[in-house]
C-alpha cells in the first residue's frame, strides 16, 4: 500500500533505526557464524598441519647433519687406521735390523709415498729416544725424544696418534708412533702424517654458506682449521666434556651462553676412537632451517589469504542475504498490512449488512407509524391550522429522513458485498467517457475543467461496469467536492497501460483541497469522511476499495495536502478465479 | 383495487399491526399472521388475491413459504417485503414466481402500487387460464372433464 509510505514521520523513524539496529545484528551474528564454522578449522588445521610439517622437516635436517658428522668421523677415523695399520704392518714385518738402516729406511719411504703423498717422514728411534734413522725432508737426526710426551705414550701403549703440534719444525703435524719389542730390544716406528693432505680431508668438505667442519682436541685445540671460527692450534671456545659415544646434536638457541656453543647455531659433535678427537659440524641454524621457514612462511601467506578471502566473500554474501531478507520482509509488512486493511474491511462489511438489516425494520415501522398519522390527519378536519400545518411539516421531515436512513443502509449494504454484480466486456475508456460527460455539467458550472488523456491501447476486457462506474462516480464527486472551495480546479482522468501489460491504470487526479497526512491513513476506512455532516456518509471510498479489491485490483493515493490528490486504480485484465467462475454459474 | 384479500405474513407485530391499519384504511380486506406456518393453514382453508410475505421469520422463513404457497395455489400473487434483502434473495424469490421484491422501508404509496400490479398479473393470468380452458372445451369436449381437479 502506498499510503504506508505516508506513516506519521516520528514512528517510521524510529522503526526505521529499530529495523536497521536488526539488520545490522542478524548481519554480524551471520558473519560470526560463518566464520566460526569456515575460518576457525581453516587455520587450526593449516597450522596444525604447519607445526607438524615444520617439526618433521627440523627432525629431518638434524638427521641430515648427524649423518654428515658420522660419516666424516668414520673417514676420518678410516684415514688414521689406513696408517696406522700400514706402520704396524711394516714395524711387525721389518728387523730393527733392516729398518735401521738408513737406505732401506729411504726405500719404504719412498714406496709408501708413491701415487700419494701419505706420509711427511719416517723415522726409527730406540729405545733410549734417539734416532736410529730417518727418511723425510727435515733434518732430524739428532733429536732425542727422551722427555716427548708422545714418546712417554708409545711405551706405556704400543701404539700412538698424537695431537697436532708444532714441534721442532713449527708446523702444525701429528704423529703415528707404532712399538716393536724384538727380541731384548725395542724400537719404535714413527711416521709423521702430511698434515695438508689430511687437513684437506677435513676441511675441503662444503655445507651451505655457513656450515663448517672440524676437530678439535680432547683440550678444545683447533686440529684443523675451521672456515670461521678460527685457527688450527688455537684454543677454541668449545666447552670440553669427557669422550662417549655416540653424536650429540646442539641446537643453539640466540640466547644460550657461549660456553654452551655458539648462538643460532647447529652443531653436531662426535668423538673418534683414535685419536680421542671430536668431530664438529656447525652450520647457522637459520641457514640450516632456511628451507623449512621459507616453506613455513609460503604455507601461512596462503592460509592467511584463504582466510582473507573467505572474510571477504562471507561479508558479501552475507550482505547480499541481508538485502534479500530485508526486501522479503518489506514485502511481508505490505502483505500484512494488505491483508489487515481487507479483514478489517471483511469485519466491518459484516457487521454493517448486519446493522443494515436489523435497522431496516425499525425504519419500515416509523413510516408505517408516519403513513398512520398521515392517514389521521387527512381525516380529521377540526384542527388548529397551526398545529395542522406544523404537523405536516413534521411529517414530511419525518420521511426524508427515513429517505437519508434508507440511502445509508443501502450503501453499507452494497459496501458489504451483498448487492449482486454482472460481469460484462468493459471498455474503460469508454465508461469514464460517459461518466465524465454526466459530471461535465456540474463541473463547468463550478468553474471546473475536465482534461482526459486516454491510451487507446487498452483492450475490452472482463469487468463489472455497474460498479465500477460506482467507483468513478465516487472519485469524481469527491474530486468535485475538493475543488469546491476553489472558485476554478482541473480533474485529470488518464488511463495508462500498466507496466506488465496485464491490466490498466485509472488515474484521477484534482487540483483540490488535497488530504492532510494524517486523514490519508483513514480515507478507505468506512465511516470515514471530512465532509459536512449529512453530505457524505463516509461510504464512497471504502465501498470503491471493496469493490476494486474484489475486482482483482488495487487503489490507493498520493498526493500533497493544499494542493490536490491523485486516486490510482488498477484494474487487471483477468479476474481472480472467484469472481469470474461465479460469473460462469450465472 | 380495494375489497382484496390480502394476508400479511411478518414476525413483526407492531408492523402488521400498523400496515392492517393503514391498508385497511385503503379499502383492502387484511389478515396478519406472524409464522410462515400460520399463513399455510389459512392458505388451504381461504383463497387470498396477495400475499405480503417477509423473508426472514421464526419457523419456515420465507422462500419456503412462497414455495409452499405456490403449490397450493398458482394464481395467488406473492409480494416479497424484506428488511434482509439482497439482490441473490431477490433473484431467487423472482424465479419462484413471486410477483415483486420490495426492501423496507417502504412507503405506504409504493407499496399499493405494488399491489395493484400484483392484483392486475393475476386477474390476467385467471383470464388467460380460463380462455385456454375454454379452447380446450372448444376443441375436446371431452376435455371438460380435466376442468375439475380430482379429489384426495
Amino acid at each position: 500500500m502506498e499510503n504506508k509510505k505516508l506513516d506519521s514521520l516520528g514512528t517510521y523513524q524510529e522503526n526505521d533505526q529499530r529495523q536497521k539496529k536488526y539488520y545490522s545484528s542478524l548481519f554480524s551474528k551471520l558473519i560470526g557464524l560463518t566464520l566460526i564454522c569456515s575460518l576457525v578449522p581453516l587455520l587450526l588445521v593449516g597450522w596444525l598441519i604447519n607445526i607438524h610439517y615444520s617439526r618433521f622437516a627440523r627432525e629431518k635436517m638434524i638427521y641430515h647433519i648427524r649423518t654428515q658428522v658420522e660419516y666424516h668421523s668414520r673417514i676420518i677415523e678410516l684415514f688414521i687406521n689406513e696408517r696406522s695399520s700400514k706402520l704396524i704392518l711394516i714395524a711387525k714385518t721389518h728387523s730393527l735390523d733392516y729398518l735401521g738402516r738408513q737406505p732401506n729406511l729411504s726405500n719404504l719411504y719412498k714406496i709408501m709415498n708413491e701415487g700419494q703423498r701419505s706420509i711427511t717422514d719416517l723415522g726409527v728411534i730406540d729405545e733410549k729416544g734417539r734416532h736410529v734413522a730417518y727418511a723425510g725432508p727435515y733434518d732430524l737426526m739428532d733429536k732425542n725424544y727422551i722427555d716427548a710426551q708422545w714418546f712417554k705414550e708409545v711405551m706405556k701403549q704400543g701404539l700412538y696418534v698424537s695431537d697436532m703440534f708444532l714441534g721442532f719444525r713449527k708446523e702444525p703435524h701429528f704423529i703415528i708412533a707404532v712399538k716393536r719389542v724384538e727380541n731384548d730390544c725395542t724400537w719404535i716406528l714413527r711416521a709423521t702424517i702430511d698434515s695438508e693432505v689430511f687437513r684437506s680431508l677435513v676441511e675441503d668438505v662444503r655445507i651451505g654458506k655457513t656450515g663448517e667442519v672440524f676437530l678439535l682436541n680432547r683440550e678444545g685445540v683447533f686440529q684443523t682449521s675451521p672456515r670461521f671460527s678460527g685457527n688450527i692450534m688455537d684454543k677454541s671456545s668449545f666447552r670440553m666434556e669427557v669422550p662417549h659415544e655416540g653424536t650429540d646434536i646442539i641446537v643453539g638457541n640466540y640466547e644460550m651462553d657461549i660456553q654452551e656453543g655458539p648462538a643460532g647455531f647447529i652443531i653436531a659433535r662426535t668423538w673418534l676412537n683414535v685419536p680421542r678427537w671430536m668431530l664438529v659440524v656447525k652450520q647457522k641454524k637459520s641457514e640450516a632451517l632456511s628451507e623449512v621457514r621459507h616453506t613455513n612462511y609460503a604455507t601461512l601467506i596462503f592460509l592467511h589469504i584463504s582466510a582473507l578471502v573467505i572474510l571477504a566473500v562471507s561479508v558479501l554474501i552475507t550482505g547480499y542475504m541481508i538485502r534479500i531478507i530485508q526486501k522479503r520482509d518489506r514485502q511481508t509488512d505490505q502483505l500484512n498490512e494488505q491483508l489487515f486493511q481487507a479483514s478489517k474491511m471483511a469485519a466491518v462489511g459484516e457487521l454493517s449488512a448486519g446493522v443494515a438489516h436489523e435497522i431496516n425494520n425499525p425504519l419500515e415501522i416509523i413510516l408505517t407509524e408516519k403513513q398512520i398519522l398521515t392517514d389521521c390527519l387527512e381525516r380529521s378536519i377540526e384542527m388548529d391550522g397551526e398545529f395542522r400545518e406544523q404537523l405536516i411539516r413534521s411529517l414530511s421531515q419525518i420521511e426524508v429522513q427515513i429517505n437519508r436512513c434508507k440511502r445509508i443502509t443501502v450503501n453499507l449494504l452494497r459496501f458489504s458485498r451483498r448487492t449482486g454484480s454482472i460481469i460484462e466486456r468493459v471498455n474503460v475508456n469508454q465508461l469514464l467517457k460517459e461518466i465524465t460527460e454526466l459530471m461535465e455539467k456540474e463541473a463547468s458550472t463550478s468553474g471546473i475543467e475536465i482534461i482526459m488523456d486516454f491510451e487507446h491501447l487498452i483492450p475490452p476486457f472482463l469487468s463489472d461496469p455497474s460498479q465500477l462506474q460506482q467507483v468513478f462516480l465516487n472519485l469524481m464527486n469527491n474530486a468535485l467536492d475538493a475543488l469546491e472551495a476553489k472558485p476554478y480546479g482541473r480533474i485529470f482522468i488518464k488511463t495508462i497501460l500498466s507496466d506488465d501489460k496485464k491490466g490498466v491504470e485509472v488515474i484521477m487526479a484534482d487540483t483540490g483541497s488535497g488530504i492532510s497526512d494524517e486523514n490519508i491513513e483513514k480515507i478507505f476506512d468506512p465511516f470515514f469522511t471530512t465532509k459536512p455532516v449529512g453530505k457524505g456518509t463516509g461510504l464512497g471510498l471504502s465501498i470503491s476499495y471493496s469493490i476494486i479489491k474484489r475486482l482483482g485490483g488495487e487503489i490507493f493515493v498520493t498526493g500533497e495536502y493544499g494542493k490536490g490528490s491523485e486516486f490510482h486504480v488498477y484494474l487487471p485484465f483477468e479476474l481472480p478465479a472467484g469472481v469470474s467462475k461465479k460469473m460462469e454459474t450465472r | 383495487m380495494p375489497g382484496k384479500k390480502i394476508l400479511l405474513v411478518d414476525d413483526e407485530k407492531v408492523f402488521t399491526e400498523n400496515m392492517t391499519r393503514l391498508l385497511n384504511n385503503r379499502g383492502y380486506d387484511v389478515t396478519a399472521v406472524d409464522r410462515g406456518e400460520d399463513a399455510l393453514q389459512l392458505i388451504e382453508k381461504e383463497k387470498y388475491d396477495v400475499v405480503i410475505l417477509d423473508l426472514k421469520m421464526p419457523g419456515i422463513d420465507g422462500i419456503a413459504t412462497l414455495k409452499e404457497i405456490k403449490k397450493l395455489d398458482t394464481f395467488t400473487e406473492i409480494l416479497i417485503l424484506t428488511g434482509h434483502g439482497s439482490i441473490d434473495t431477490a433473484t431467487e424469490a423472482l424465479k419462484l414466481g413471486a410477483y415483486d421484491y420490495l426492501t423496507k422501508p417502504c412507503g405506504i404509496d409504493e407499496l399499493v402500487m405494488k399491489l395493484k400490479g400484483a392484483w392486475e398479473r393475476k386477474e390476467s393470468m385467471e383470464k388467460k387460464e380460463m380462455e385456454s380452458k375454454i379452447q380446450k372445451v372448444v376443441e375436446s369436449p371431452s376435455a371438460v372433464f380435466d376442468l375439475f381437479p380430482k379429489r384426495k
